[in-house]
């Protein structure tokens, strides 16, 4: 039975990591060759850990599924990313920073961590300046910073509107650095399908070769995933098509326990559906609420176009609620008010599912020409998208799946309770609790990976009994026959419908069920239908092709028959959670104004979740939060 | 508004180490509001049903700016020359009943895979001999130590916009990485961070991207307009600048 | 990177044929245009223009080993480069250029094979061929002007020097500018005044070479 230690360092908050990282157990530099680390993913956390464990001295080997590590999607991140370096002279600190975060993460993370991650945050910045980032600075010459929801302050570091794409580069450039000197061996191409335990250690993975589709073996003395997070569960989101939850779910059932997986942030500023061929959605910066009014038609299923709709027949429904905040509401209640509109028949465009977001005011007070400096490339992005033109008619937006703050459960050192297996940035349960503040993701990724990991994966190493082992174990034997048996039952499946087919599925059920409102009803219900879904996609599913050659329908295959089990998990989590908190709303735990209604009492903890085999019920294990420093209180944004 | 389109397309498909050849689909009430593909999405759908193994094409953001999307239509890469990547080319920029030729991108140095699916890994050698600041974590001064002028962070950005799509490559007669490794040189080249490894990183950068089979820029700037994010040529002219500065300096 | 490497480098290679190009531009082209216009202004002062030519020997002689040098070095990387770059764009089928691309980038190795064709004939028309000899200034010299005048009576022969004259231009159009940009002092716009300048020097130039046979033809 497992048992869940955190491992959180004692002392007072600011002093925690410093002291931690004094009593950590190291691994003599000659020693550190002899060691074989193993880093699935190059997102931003997965690059920057293989790059900074590489120039320590050990030998890494780097797994992506894409042609290049550069692809990993936090190439898309677009506002900027947060420390707490207080250039702006406005009253930011570790501690603030520290305290925002946790206060927007609605108290349900891990304190110390967070802690932990502002104190990082300062040496990113400088070590992104180094690597030569173009940071966006002033006529000065000095960094420049913007503001951004859940802060008082401007303590976000940007590069235009593509600060993920220039901070994985760089971190992508890290990596390079050590190929060339040797001490990364990357593997493009591949995609980890399964981790190997030995003796109750991670010791290797099964990777799967994309173009030739052989499955290879590579041993190892630690394993670090960071594979990011599970969004596209709900098929549409604004993550990478090729995002998946494969790894980290192979990892919970060969013993590494999932924690919050119900917890998911859904963005409110995402361009609508338009159709049946959706593939997937597309985010508008969320800056575009601090110009732009919200409003849907007083009048139900009102078809005109916004433009004959008269001003008395407006609702404009986030000023009317919240009058202090009007349209600068935290994301959670943006998406949720839209939502709920949308279901009262309120929506417009061709499917109902969206609402205006119209600049009509903001550009005859401040000019179009001020409208354009500021938004111009946002709306040109959205007029190549949608063909209509933001200047002219409002924009429509609704609210999608953009992070998820669940995860693999890891103790303070990022060890999952698997040993010897890691995981960092968005596929741990992070530092985020239960909603992430925007510029926070790319902020966690690369602590994890340059400042964490290498501080504490050397304690694992140098105190733990690692036995020699090859690729010829039994358990490589057995992991690689279910990975092989596994392909090769969806190719004979020989049905008749896709995986998008299927996948569309069981993302509209989850988006329908588990989304921005749950109620327990609603949850009961899709516990009921995912397992038919799965059983369904196991008996009707085509593939074409072969499991020896590129083969995307089969890969693709391979993802969601594991989201098809994970969403299982999700539901259940959800279920158990009977509370509103961050971006998940309980209907049944609201105040009488209709608002999400935390409970502290029953449910200040972490849901880790450990696996007992497909047939049994996962069993829940609670790591109680205890807030040191931090006083918890109810989020009013009235 | 949105209208349903018919086309038809000749598609490139070729197995590993096979022989490709180009192959007729028709794509049947394709919504204009799609993207491109979403369009190869709903053919692809058809054709598993069909028996037919779906067309492969590389593709992960969507957004455009992961640089795995792009092939060539009607022989403009990423099917236009208009600042876009394929994934957010929109169908309504086709008629009802063209006819689109649809092919990977092509150069010596990008080998075909499968279907529209190249090896671009080429692109990534080029950068692993020294793309990059080779900064180790831990060394970095305190990020506000050195002042740069806006103007050269700005042109610096403009250089590190490129996504890696290879774009340049299928679109320079010559198959040439020019406009690729320049951006890159100049990035660095602009930044003051760069300047230690400057005259290591163009020439080994430049040789390894002779080695590889790439071709020799002659200067038609074919890949400034095919580039779906605008990098401009006055990069190749700061690559060559820094070239010869490499050379003429004691090394 | 040796230096051998170095200059073998496709910038390199790059180098040697906008450098032995400009060579010829600026050390023959530009002198040899000079001299001809001297052509329109009558028999007097063009010969004398050669016949002082060619009292300068050592100069000419010098001039004339630096062009076969140049012209050495610029066809063999020429086409070195040209089959390179025919290599590394193989198997296309569908491939479209942009409507920016020029005729004139496009043409460089055609016009270039041309320019090479034209200037053997062109040796074999004026140099190494008979000449009258006349007084010039008291002393025996040649009657070049007479030579050119008999040389273009004949229409087709006009015709093959223009044709050729429009290649030069071709060729130094795109020539120019592209040896700007591989020096890395081209700084290209939309409409840039040094591709502009570069179109408008190569047709002045090749309308100026081109009207010495128009006009002896003429006469």
């Amino acid at each position: 039975m497992l048992k869940l230690d955190a491992k959180i360092p004692d002392g007072p908050m600011a002093e925690k990591w410093t002291k931690h990282k004094f009593n950590v157990k190291l691994v003599n530099p000659a020693n550190r060759r002899k060691y074989n680390i193993i880093v699935v993913g190059t997102g931003l956390a997965g690059a920057s850990a293989a790059a900074t464990l590489a120039e320590q001295g050990y030998n890494v080997d780097c797994f992506t599924y894409s042609d290049s590590p550069r692809r990993a999607h936090s190439i898309a991140a677009q506002g900027g990313i947060n420390a707490a370096k207080n250039y702006p002279n406005d009253g930011d600190s570790i501690h603030r920073l520290f305290y925002d975060t946790v206060k927007g993460g609605d108290y349900r993370s891990r304190e110390a961590n967070v802690h932990r991650l502002a104190e990082c945050s300062n040496l990113i910045i400088d070590h992104c300046v180094a690597q030569g980032i173009p940071f966006a600075r002033e006529y000065g010459g000095y960094l420049d910073n913007r503001s951004f929801g859940g802060a008082q302050v401007s303590r976000t570091f940007y590069a235009r509107g593509q600060t993920g794409q220039q901070l994985l580069i760089g971190a992508y450039g890290a990596l390079q650095k050590e190929i060339k000197k040797g001490g990364v061996k990357m593997y493009t191409r591949c995609e980890v399908i399964d981790v190997v335990v030995i003796d109750g250690q991670a010791r290797g993975i099964i990777s799967r070769n994309l173009v030739t589709g052989e499955l290879t073996r590579h041993v190892a003395d630690a394993v670090v995933l960071a594979t990011g997070g599970y969004g596209n569960v709900f098929f549409l989101s604004t993550n990478a098509m090729n995002c998946n939850a494969t790894a980290a779910w192979r990892a919970y059932k060969k013993g590494a326990a999932f924690a919050n997986p119900c917890y998911t942030q859904i963005h409110p500023t995402c361009i609508p559906v338009h159709g049946e061929y959706q593939s997937k959605l597309t985010l508008m910066s969320e800056s575009l609420r601090n110009d732009g009014r919200i409003w849907v038609p007083k009048k139900k299923g009102d078809k005109r176009p916004p433009n004959e709709i008269p001003e008395e027949e407006r609702d404009y429904y986030l000023e009317r609620k919240y009058p202090s905040f009007g349209n600068l509401v935290p994301r959670d209640l943006a998406s949720r008010n839209a939502k709920q509109v949308c279901d009262a028949g309120h929506g417009v465009g061709p499917t109902g599912q969206a609402v205006y977001l119209d600049f009509a005011d903001a550009i005859e007070r401040l000019g179009k020409d001020n409208i354009e400096a500021k938004y111009g490339n946002l709306f040109e992005m959205y007029n190549r998208i949608t063909d209509e033109d933001p200047y002219t008619t409002p924009m429509m937006i609704f609210p999608a799946v953009h992070y998820t703050m669940g995860g693999l459960w890891v103790d303070y050192n990022l060890m999952t309770t698997l040993p010897g297996l890691y995981a960092l940035g968005e596929c741990n349960f992070s530092d985020h609790g239960a909603n992430r503040l925007g510029a926070s993701a790319l902020m966690q990724g690369l602590a994890d990976g340059y400042f964490v990991i290498p501080n504490t994966i050397n304690d694992y190493l140098a105190t733990s009994e690692i036995p020699k082992v090859g690729t010829d174990h039994a358990a490589f034997d057995e992991s690689e026959k279910a990975a092989k048996e596994k392909l090769d039952k969806l190719l004979a499946i020989n049905g008749k419908r896709t995986v998008d087919d299927f996948h569309k599925e069981l993302g509209l059920l989850m988006w329908e069920k588990c989304g921005m409102a749950r109620n327990e009803k609603g949850l009961k219900e899709a516990l009921e239908k995912i397992p038919k879904i799965r059983e369904e996609f196991w008996k009707d599913l085509n593939v074409p092709g072969s499991a020896d050659d590129l083969n995307q329908a089969l890969e693709k295959a391979n993802r969601v028959a594991d989201f098809m089990e994970f969403a299982e998990l999700m539901v259940k989590d959800a279920l158990e959670r009977a509370e509103s908190c961050g971006g998940h709303f309980r209907e049944e735990s609201q105040t009488e104004e209709g608002e999400a209604q935390r409970n502290d009492d029953e449910f200040c903890y972490v849901a880790a979740w450990e696996f007992q085999g497909l047939d049994k019920e996962p069993v829940l294990h609670k790591e109680e939060l205890n807030f040191e420093v931090v006083k918890l209180s109810q989020r009013s944004y009235k | 508004m949105s209208e349903k389109i018919n086309l038809t397309l000749k598609v490139w498909r070729q197995n590993r180490g096979e022989e490709g050849r180009f192959e007729t689909y028709e794509a049947k009430g394709i919504d204009t509001a799609a993207s491109f593909l979403e369009m190869l999405d709903v053919v692809n759908d058809e054709l598993t049903l069909k028996g037919v193994e779906p067309i492969a094409f590389e593709h992960d953001c969507r957004e455009g700016i992961c640089g795995c999307c792009g092939s060539l239509v009607n022989g403009k890469t990423h099917g236009s020359h208009d600042r876009t990547t394929l994934c957010q080319l929109h169908m309504r920029h086709f008629k009802d009943g063209q006819e689109l030729v649809i092919e990977p991108f092509r150069a010596n140095a990008f080998p075909v895979l499968k279907d529209l699916i190249v090896d671009r890994s080429g692109l990534d050698e080029i950068i692993t001999e020294g793309g990059y600041v080779a900064v180790k974590t831990g060394n970095a001064p305190e990020a506000s130590t050195t002042p740069i002028k806006k103007e050269l962070a700005e042109a610096a950005m403009d250089a590190a916009e490129c996504i890696g799509c290879g774009a340049c490559v299928a679109a320079c007669p010559n198959g040439s990485a020019m406009l690729f490794t320049a951006a890159k040189v100049s990035q660095y080249a602009l930044l003051p961070q760069g300047h230690p490894e400057r005259t290591k990183r163009v020439k080994n950068m430049v040789s390894k991207m002779d080695e590889l089979g790439f071709g020799n820029c002659s200067n038609e700037y074919e890949c400034a307009v095919a580039c779906p994010k605008g990098i401009d040529v006055v990069n190749i002219a700061r690559l060559n600048r820094e070239f010869i500065k490499a050379n003429l300096g004691k090394s | 990177m040796s230096i051998k490497t170095s200059i073998l480098s496709s910038i390199g290679q790059k180098l040697l044929l906008a450098t032995s190009g400009l060579i010829m531009f600026l050390m023959f082209l530009i002198p040899h245009m000079g001299g001809n216009i001297l052509f329109l202004f009558g028999p007097e002062l063009f010969n004398s223009y050669a016949h002082h030519l060619h009292k300068l020997v050592p100069i000419v002689i010098g001039i004339e080993v630096l062009m076969l040098i140049s012209i050495t070095v610029h066809m063999i990387i020429g086409i070195r480069v040209a089959l390179a770059n025919k290599k590394a764009a193989s198997t296309r089928h569908s491939q479209k250029s942009s409507a920016k691309r020029s005729f004139a980038a496009r043409m460089m190795p055609v016009s270039g094979l041309m320019i090479f064709i034209f200037i053997i004939k062109h040796l074999l028309d004026f140099t190494f061929t008979q000449k009258n000899q006349v007084y010039i200034h008291d002393e025996i010299g040649y009657d070049v002007y007479e030579m050119v005048l008999y040389r273009f009576q004949d229409p087709v022969h006009v015709a093959f020097y223009i044709l050729f004259m429009i290649a030069v231009g071709f060729h130094l159009s795109h020539a120019l500018q592209s040896a700007l940009q591989t020096y890395g002092i081209y700084v290209p716009r939309e409409g840039s005044k040094i591709k502009i300048a570069s179109a408008v020097i190569a047709t002045l130039m090749a309308a100026t070479f081109a009207i010495i046979p128009i006009t002896a033809f003429i006469r």
